[in-house]
C-alpha cells in the first residue's frame, strides 16, 4: 500500500459538462427534464410556492458559450429545480413545489446537488483514467450509495 | 513491468477516497498530486510503509574492454 488521499470535490467546467452531471443525478432521483423553461415560469407565475436556493459553494460555470438565461429544469410529482449559473459563475440550485415545506424543499436541493456532485466527480475521474491507460477492474455501488472504482494499469 | 492499481471511493456526498496501491517512492506521490488536480482540493494525505520502499529498478552494467592494439 502506498497513500490514501481523501479530497474535495471542485465542480469546474462549462454548461454541457454541468448538464451531463445534472442529467446523471436526475436520472437516479427519478427526475424527469422539462421540456420547456418556458412552460415552467408559466406554471410557476400560477401558483403559490415556497421557494429555496442553494448554491454550489464549490463550483464555477465557466461562461464560455454560456446564454444567460440558459438553465435546466427538472420535475418531480409537484416539485421544480431549476439549476443555473448565478452572477457570479456559481452553480445554483433553486427548489419550488406548491403544498410542500422550506424544509423539504431545502433537503430535495441538498440531495439533488449531492448527486450532482457524485456524478460529476465520477464522470471527470472515469474520464481522466480512460486518459492515462487505467483499466476498470471493478466497478460497484456500495450499500450507502458510495461508487466504488477499482483500476489497473501496467508501467515498464 | 509493474503494477499500479488505484481504488476510488465517491461517497453520496461527493467526497472522493483514492487509495494509490503498489507503487513505490515518487511515484505515487505524482499519482496524489494528478487525482488532486482532476478532483479538486486535497483534505489528507496518509503514505503506507510501500512508500518508504525503494524504487524498483533493473540495472544493467554494460562494460567494455579497451584493448589498445600493441
Amino acid at each position: 500500500m502506498s497513500t490514501v488521499l481523501i479530497l474535495t470535490p471542485v465542480i469546474i467546467g462549462g454548461w454541457p459538462v454541468i448538464t451531463a452531471a445534472a442529467a446523471g443525478a436526475a436520472a437516479s432521483l427519478g427526475l424527469v427534464v422539462k421540456e420547456s423553461v418556458k412552460q415552467a415560469v408559466q406554471e410557476s407565475v400560477a401558483n403559490v410556492e415556497e421557494n429555496v436556493e442553494i448554491t454550489l459553494a464549490e463550483s464555477e460555470v465557466l461562461a464560455q458559450n454560456l446564454a444567460t438565461d440558459k438553465e435546466i429544469v427538472l420535475t418531480k410529482g409537484d416539485v421544480e429545480l431549476r439549476i443555473r449559473r448565478d452572477e457570479r459563475g456559481r452553480c445554483t440550485v433553486c427548489a419550488k413545489g406548491k403544498g410542500h415545506s422550506k424544509a423539504e424543499l431545502k433537503q430535495m436541493a441538498e440531495e439533488f446537488t449531492q448527486k450532482m456532485t457524485q456524478c460529476f466527480v465520477y464522470n471527470r475521474v472515469a474520464s481522466e483514467l480512460k486518459n492515462k491507460g487505467f483499466q476498470v477492474i471493478k466497478e460497484e455501488t456500495m450499500q450507502d450509495e458510495s461508487i466504488r472504482i477499482n483500476v489497473r494499469r501496467w508501467v515498464d | 513491468m509493474a503494477k499500479h492499481e488505484v481504488e476510488i471511493t465517491i461517497s453520496k456526498q461527493g467526497q472522493v477516497r483514492v487509495h494509490v496501491k503498489g507503487v513505490k517512492g515518487k511515484g505515487c506521490l505524482e499519482y496524489a498530486k494528478w487525482l488532486t488536480e482532476i478532483v479538486g482540493k486535497m483534505e489528507s494525505q496518509q503514505l503506507t510503509s510501500e512508500y518508504y520502499e525503494p524504487e524498483t529498478k533493473a540495472r544493467i552494467d554494460l562494460r567494455e574492454d579497451l584493448r589498445t592494439e600493441e
